[in-house]
């Protein structure tokens, strides 16, 4: 669905977004995390045409976004961090501002959308009385005018309350799977991510770090919590022994390449400390992005390339 | 059929911020004002003089014509250009710092197309703020005198001192009302074009007036006598020109068409600024 090749882009003195090569297969929510300056809303600007890249290609549906742009962008939503709207009009008018465009919809359609993302009481009122949420969900409803088949969500969730954040989840995951949409998600909120995407990206300083299904990384190395009689002892042991080569608090540790827990539980056994408890401690998003950005996690930054991580289809599929 | 109804809603746009009738107001409040000092003895001692001693009857020509063209005159002089700047550097620059624009161009819609119906939108409120200037100006005077009359006028730095019966004085006034508009547009133009660079709507309200000033500053500098065709302020002064007892068409022909090329260079500048520029939050 998105194709973006070789893609560099600098603001002055300041490299935006380098070299960066990403694959983003249809039907999926691909996510796309970075540190603020990482370069995420640089990409999504420049998949809208928005950004004018200094160097290499981007599709969307096979058209290319600068020589066909209105191709490439016929059946794009998108939706910013703080989506602007003409406050001193109506939500209705804006939809009809926004659509027509391009594409101009029927009432019916636009009756449709409002309904789907809830704004039916509203909709005839003012912009500046909605809330942050109801914009954001304005903002949702004209991205979904077009039919769109990609939708580009830059922090959708930002500023909305929890109540907020579980409606948006909720509606991007039906839009997913009823509606076939792709969908390109970019946010800070890792938990959010962790249960929308599978597929995501991570960006640091304008460079590509991973992108792929984390959670086939996560099978790679493991985190276990180990609780022994002598704890700082065995912890040292252990490290030494080349079993575990990373020793955080309260007994976590992380398996060294090639070990696993019952060897683990095996040697502690044999080398004489009494095992009260090692279990394998389930890796999260954010355990995973902190390690790629601070490039502690050899096998997600070194030993898989980036564009062949992504390669993959929503269920790990090789495409 | 799509570009009228987006022209459409770039109108709808327009008119339905509070600050496009702040021009509209203020005219109206300008025009009281005028006419309220016109009433002071020395001022109306003034006018009465200018006539006499060229032998025409004050009464005669002291009443809603005469009026209405004093009334412009000083309205135009004081603040035509700002509020013409006013809307029309905020047009783009407003959209882009307030977000909308970055939503816009989410759509596939050409950036030149864009700004096409954004500038056309402009240019008829330029129109329409001119008509409603003559207009009003002309309804206050009439209101103030309780009579048409007959038209007289005189603008020094033209060269002009004439005077219309009542019926050619309306034909005239109607005509000069209607090139008021046509050369007001190269302000819009030129505050658009500023628009379209990346800076706030203020910095562009107020390099347009700059220019404007400076402009206008510099055409009555007695050095630049002799290139003063290359002034603005020299054409769009031209609407007094059909106040002429022959009217100069060739003159103002020439200065519609250094007005429109100007125009059309600004636009061009503009354009070029806004389709190479990003666009990012």
């Amino acid at each position: 669905m998105i194709s973006i090749r070789g893609v560099s882009k600098r603001f002055g003195t300041r490299l935006a977004v380098e070299d960066l090569t990403l694959t983003v297969p249809r039907g999926v929510i691909f996510g796309l995390l970075g540190h603020n300056g990482a370069g995420k809303s640089t990409t999504i600007g420049m998949l809208l045409a928005q950004v004018m890249p200094d160097a290499g290609e981007l599709e969307i549906n096979g058209c290319d976004v600068f020589a066909d742009r209105a191709r490439a962008l016929a059946r794009v939503g998108a939706i910013f961090e703080t989506p602007a709207f003409y406050d001193y009009l109506s939500g209705w008018r804006n939809l009809r501002i926004f659509c027509e465009y391009t594409a101009p919809a029927s009432e019916e359609r636009m009756r449709d959308v409002v309904h789907l993302v809830g704004l039916d009481a509203r909709i005839h009122d003012r912009v500046s009385a909605y809330s942050h949420g109801m914009r954001q969900r304005l903002a949702l409803a004209q991205a979904l005018l077009p039919g769109p088949e990609l939708l580009i969500l830059d922090e959708p969730s930002e500023g909305l309350d929890p109540e907020g954040i579980h409606e948006m989840r909720n509606l991007i995951l039906r839009l997913n799977a009823e509606w076939g949409l792709t969908i390109l998600f970019s946010s800070h909120l890792l938990s959010e991510v962790q249960q929308l995407c599978s597929n995501l990206a991570v960006m640091r300083e304008g460079r590509l770090l991973f992108a792929g299904d984390w959670r086939l990384i996560n099978t790679h190395r493991q985190w276990l919590c180990v609780r022994v009689d002598r704890q700082a002892e065995a912890e040292r042991a252990l490290l030494e022994a080349g079993l575990v080569d990373e020793v955080q608090y309260d007994g976590r540790a992380r398996l060294a390449t090639g070990a696993d827990v019952p060897w683990v539980a095996e040697w502690l056994v044999a080398q004489g400390f009494r095992v009260e408890a090692i279990r394998p401690i389930e890796r999260t998003l954010e355990d995973f992005y902190l390690e790629t950005v601070h490039g502690r996690d050899p096998v997600s930054a070194a030993s898989r390339p980036a564009a062949e991580t992504a390669a993959t289809t929503p269920n790990g599929d090789a495409r | 059929m799509m570009f009228r109804r987006q022209l459409r809603h770039e109108s709808v746009k327009l008119f339905a911020r509070k600050r496009t009738y702040i021009g509209f107001g203020a005219f109206v409040g300008l025009q009281v004002l005028i006419l309220a000092l016109l009433q002071l003895p020395r001022a109306r001692a003034a006018f009465d003089k200018l006539l006499t001693t060229n032998g025409y009857l004050p009464e005669d020509y002291y009443a809603g014509l005469t009026l209405a063209m004093l009334i412009i005159e000083f309205s135009i002089f004081l603040m035509g250009a700002l509020y013409l700047a006013l809307v029309g550097g905020d047009v783009v620059a407003k959209e882009i710092e307030d977000g909308t624009m970055r939503m816009v161009l989410s759509r596939p819609v050409s950036r030149l197309r864009l700004l096409a119906i954004k500038w056309i939108a402009c240019a008829g409120y330029t129109g329409v703020l001119m008509l409603f200037l003559g207009i009003t100006s002309l309804i206050a005077g009439v209101i103030y005198r309780g009579r048409l009359g007959q038209l007289f006028v005189f603008v020094p730095p033209e060269n002009l001192f004439a005077v219309f019966p009542t019926a050619d004085g309306l034909c005239r006034y109607g005509m000069a009302i209607v090139l008021l508009a046509l050369v007001m547009q190269i302000i819009t133009t030129l505050a658009f074009m500023f628009s379209c660079f990346k800076m706030k709507p203020a910095a562009a309200t107020i390099l347009t007036l700059t220019v404007m000033f400076t402009d206008f500053v510099l055409r009555n500098v007695p050095f630049f006598q002799s290139f003063k065709h290359y002034f603005i302020t020299h054409h769009t002064a031209s609407w007094v020109r059909v106040y002429h007892d022959i009217i100069p068409w060739w003159t103002i022909g020439e200065s519609l068409v250094y007005l429109t090329a100007l125009g059309a260079t600004f636009w061009i500048v503009g354009a070029m600024a806004f389709c190479l520029r990003d666009f990012k939050s």
